[in-house]
């Protein structure tokens, strides 16, 4: 409906001629085609005469001359209007028409009497496209009027008005104001929405009437060709919707052929859907009066009567006047009233940023007070963080909200470099899933709040119709039929409205949008100074790892050094000193032997800590060609033993550090044969997979959703009190060279690999029978067949 | 066998138990040879920029300790590797590190062996002598320019 209708004029009742209210207008069924400017006609409580500038002569006239003046039209044109105001007055009219600028603009000539002396006629004047035109109305004397001061008036209006505290205050003091002015039934400030939808968003009513405040109208109530008017003119009145139409003679101006433009005319000739419409309200007369916002239609001052109601010259000045002062007033306290909501609105944003910056946790956006509700004039928020939903007010289900998400985060709009926010006040239209929640989102306003990860805050709005109070229920009151048939009623167009707000909802300011991108910037700052903070500790931990490094180098060389030394003296000592006796020979014998043992613990030291530190290579190993490496290591070290491995089926391929993995095994494997016994030793190694049948003694609870392996020994077994020393550093659990000596480090770095691989490492000892090691990598679970 | 090669060895080591024990090895593998000693990776630089500087003949097996004072042996790498007169010298490495970062850096630099000092005297003398013996007998080196005057 805001398009430029297009018009097919031969398709026209009126054809390629003038139109006429009164011949055509009761044949239209839509308000798109009807030339509202050119109606042909006049109200006839006033006498419209349209002249020729140059010479003042009577071009066009309104049929009802004869209730003013003792002439009928025809009489009239191509006459000077002389004939009509008295020779006296044209160098006045003629002063009035080179002085001041009349041009579109309707300024108060003079008045006069009317011909039969009974009645004072107020005569106003404009030209518009080179046409003079004469309006002639009735001053409807009386002495209330008369004796007004509507300079006061106005003044002190306009000081009660610029005396409100908040936009809705601000209307309300108008519709007072106004209705104070002309006295009249009810003035209310209709609000025009985005879509051009109103609402009634303020009024000032006669005590028995019923409210509208609040209600709601579809846009085809005032359509777009009388929106276009108001932003032209500053005052509409109909005194009489009731009264007859009086129709143009001729219709179309003699010297150009053109209809008659009458935009500017007090006495303009209204539509029969308006005349029809304000009496399915039971409205009889009406004033109008746009309020403009940087040359746009913000909204109307409408004052309606329940009875025929004059408009003095005077009162329509005033109440001219003060639209203006509205219209310029209105911007600076909608601006302040933004400014209080933006305020408001990155007042809680800041605290709830403050409270996650404490709780070092975003989940307190959503689930405390102030809440994302509190700032942002949504129904429902949603933010999605640590990989679920969290959600306040009415949003989607999660599964809905999901699936928006994904949709969400292929937007290119989160891409935008200066504005990455979604926003929408009709998601199905772009997300046809988003029908089916349409209710409670069809505004999303969304935004992303990290770079990596995918957590988005999300605003939703419902659809106007859910919200919005619509004057007139279609469902309960039929359409009504008017005097001219079922056209345009008051609800005709309604169905037809609904379905064009069907799935639409409140659109989203640029103040609210700005405000998610500036609460978007707090939190990602947050996510930065957090990731700042890990780099510290990152950078913390790489400095101490390279002094442990460094440490570790030390020991393995520099203390190496003197041992070094040491030992070769004491093998000098040993060598050359033939006088010592056994005693003392074997006194340095153990001191040598000393210092090989040192030598070796600060070598375990050393790698133990490297073992946490280096990376793994993860790749997909055959696990049998490492058993059979590690057999092959541990083997060369111990030729005396003849030991036998049993792996019951062939270990599967894992994803794993080969060198790593094969040093697990190693030392799980040397371990065990260090504590075999009997004559034929054997060890047995093997997997089981999750849910397969076997035991899975001490498991710890994390390990059997994974596959365990283990190394199996028959040999002296551990008591139970000992399980967790194993695994200590330098612990052994017998004398130093009992079971094939070792310097304690082995189990400790079979436990740091596993760990290192996610795993975990465990044990079962029956003393005499034989141990088990278990252990899990669950890092090769997911990626290896077995 | 083949003929021992005439020229010095250069032993770079801090530690006087350890130079001691080179020598020691030296004489077990019956090492003809003038030994020199440098203490540090920087004396060794400057030793070889000395007998290049003069004409003389420069060592024809370099022994160096990983860990020094003053300029490491890995000081010592990078500088005989930046000097292309220098390249062709045999240098073995001896070091108490494992540490395979150590290992990879000294080959990446020019090492031509990377060994481990043992604690153990009788293994520290055994592993020298193989040394000598490999280097100075078995292995063919390049010739040298200069005068050679030990």
């Amino acid at each position: 409906m805001s398009d430029e209708p297009v018009v097919v004029s031969t398709s026209l009742p009126w054809g390629d001629g003038p139109y006429s209210i009164k011949r055509h207008g009761v044949s239209l069924t839509t308000c798109e085609s009807e030339p509202t400017r050119t109606p042909g006609c006049i109200q006839s409580h006033g006498v419209l005469l349209a002249l020729r500038p140059s010479d003042l002569t009577i071009l066009q006239a309104s049929e009802n001359t004869a209730s003013f003046f003792p002439s009928s039209p025809e009489a009239l044109l191509g006459q000077s209007i002389s004939l009509v105001i008295g020779q006296d007055r044209l160098p006045q009219l003629r002063e009035l028409l080179s002085g001041q600028t009349v041009e579109c603009s309707v300024k108060h000539a003079f008045s006069m009497l009317a011909m039969d002396g009974s009645t004072t006629l107020d005569v106003s004047m404009h030209t518009n496209g080179g046409v003079l035109l004469l309006e002639f109305e009735a001053t409807h004397h009386n002495a209330e009027h008369d004796d007004r001061d509507y300079f006061s008036i106005v003044k002190s209006a306009i000081c009660h008005i610029q005396a409100a505290n908040s936009l809705q205050d601000f209307c309300k003091r108008v519709t007072e104001e106004v209705a104070k002015i002309t006295g009249i039934d009810r003035a209310m400030v209709y609000r025009f929405h985005p879509d051009f939808h109103g609402e009634v968003f303020a009024e000032s009513k006669r005590a028995d009437l019923d409210s509208l405040l609040g209600l709601h109208y579809p846009a085809e109530d005032i359509p777009k060709q009388a929106r276009d008017i108001y932003k032209r003119i500053w005052i509409r009145p109909l005194p009489n919707a009731a009264g007859a139409l009086v129709e143009m003679t001729p219709l179309a101006n003699p010297d150009t052929g053109r209809p008659l433009d009458m935009t500017y005319c007090s006495v303009w000739g209204a539509s029969v859907m308006y005349t029809e419409y304000l009496a399915n309200m039971g409205v009889l007369a009406s004033l109008t009066m746009p309020i403009l916002v940087d040359g746009e239609l913000w909204g109307l001052i409408a004052c309606q009567h329940n009875s025929t109601i004059y408009f003095p010259h005077q009162m329509r000045a005033a109440c001219e006047f003060l639209a203006q002062v509205v219209s310029l007033q209105l911007k600076t306290v909608e601006q302040g009233e933004q400014l209080i909501y933006r305020l408001r609105l990155d007042g809680v944003h800041q605290q709830l940023v403050a409270r996650a910056a404490q709780s070092g946790d975003l989940m307190a956006l959503s689930d405390s007070h102030p809440s994302l509700l509190d700032a942002l004039d949504a129904s429902g928020a949603a933010l999605f963080h640590l990989d679920r939903w969290w959600c306040s007010g009415k949003t989607p289900n999660e599964t809905q909200l999901d699936e928006l998400a994904e949709w969400l985060n292929g937007c290119s709009e989160f891409d935008s470099a200066t504005r990455p926010v979604f926003a929408t006040d009709s998601l199905a239209r772009s997300f046809q899933p988003g029908a089916a929640f349409a209710d409670v989102a069809s505004g999303v306003l969304a935004v992303r709040v990290s770079r990596k990860r995918r957590d988005l805050i999300l605003w939703f709005r419902p659809e106007c119709i859910q919200t919005v109070n619509w004057a007139g229920d279609p469902s309960s009151k039929p359409v009504t039929v008017g005097p001219n048939g079922p056209r345009l009623s008051v609800r005709g167009s309604f169905e037809l409205f609904v379905e064009s707000v069907h799935g639409r909802a409140a659109p989203w300011t640029t103040l609210e949008v700005d405000s998610a991108l500036r609460l978007r910037m707090l939190v990602m700052e947050l996510v930065v100074s957090r990731s700042e903070r890990l780099a510290e500790l990152n950078a913390d931990l790489t400095r101490s790892n390279d002094e442990l490094d460094a440490f570790a180098y030390v020991a393995s060389h520099d203390l190496k050094e003197p041992l070094r030394g040491i030992h070769k003296y004491a093998h000098q000592l040993l060598e050359s000193a033939q006088l010592l006796d056994q005693e003392s020979r074997t006194r340095v014998e153990n001191l040598m032997r000393l210092t090989v043992r040192m030598d070796s613990l600060l070598d375990s030291l050393l790698h133990f800590s490297r073992v946490g530190r280096t990376t793994l290579e993860l790749e997909a190993i055959d696990l049998n060609e490492v058993i059979d490496e590690a057999m092959e290591m541990v083997g060369s070290r111990r030729s005396d033993c003849t030991l036998r491995v049993d792996v019951p089926r062939p270990l599967p391929t894992w994803r794993c550090d080969r060198v790593r993995v094969r040093e697990i095994f190693t030392n799980l494997i040397s371990n065990a044969m260090k504590y075999v016994h009997g004559t034929s030793p054997h060890i047995a190694i093997g997997y089981l997979v999750p849910g397969e049948v076997g035991e899975r003694p001490n498991a710890p609870a994390g390990s059997l959703g994974h596959t365990i392996f283990y190394v199996k020994d028959f040999g002296i077994g551990i008591e139970t009190r000992h399980f967790e020393q194993v695994f200590r550093m330098f612990k052994r659990l017998h004398g130093r060279d009992e079971f094939g000596g070792g310097v304690g480090a082995g189990l400790t770095i079979v436990q740091k690999l596993v760990q290192r691989h996610g795993g975990s490492v465990w044990l079962d000892s029956i003393v005499g029978a034989g141990t088990t090691f278990y252990f899990t990598l669950p890092c090769g679970d997911e990626a290896s067949t077995c | 066998m083949l003929r021992p090669r005439q020229g010095h060895v250069l032993v770079v080591e801090d530690s006087d138990e350890d130079f001691e024990t080179a020598l020691d090895a030296s004489r077990l593998a019956n090492v003809i040879n003038e030994i020199r000693r440098a203490k540090s990776g920087d004396e060794c630089l400057e030793h070889l920029d000395d007998l290049q500087r003069h004409g003389y003949a420069l060592p024809i097996l370099v022994l160096l300790d990983l860990n020094t004072p003053r300029g490491d042996g890995r000081d010592a790498l990078r500088g005989i590797l930046q000097k292309e007169r220098l390249r062709a010298i045999p240098l073995v490495v001896l070091s108490a590190s494992s540490n395979s970062r150590d290992v990879r850096f000294c080959y990446d630099h020019g090492a031509n062996a990377y060994h481990l000092k043992p604690v153990s005297h009788v293994q520290h003398l055994r592993i020298l002598q193989s040394i000598f013996s490999y280097w100075l007998t078995s292995a063919i080196l390049p010739e040298h320019e200069g005068t050679t005057r030990s």
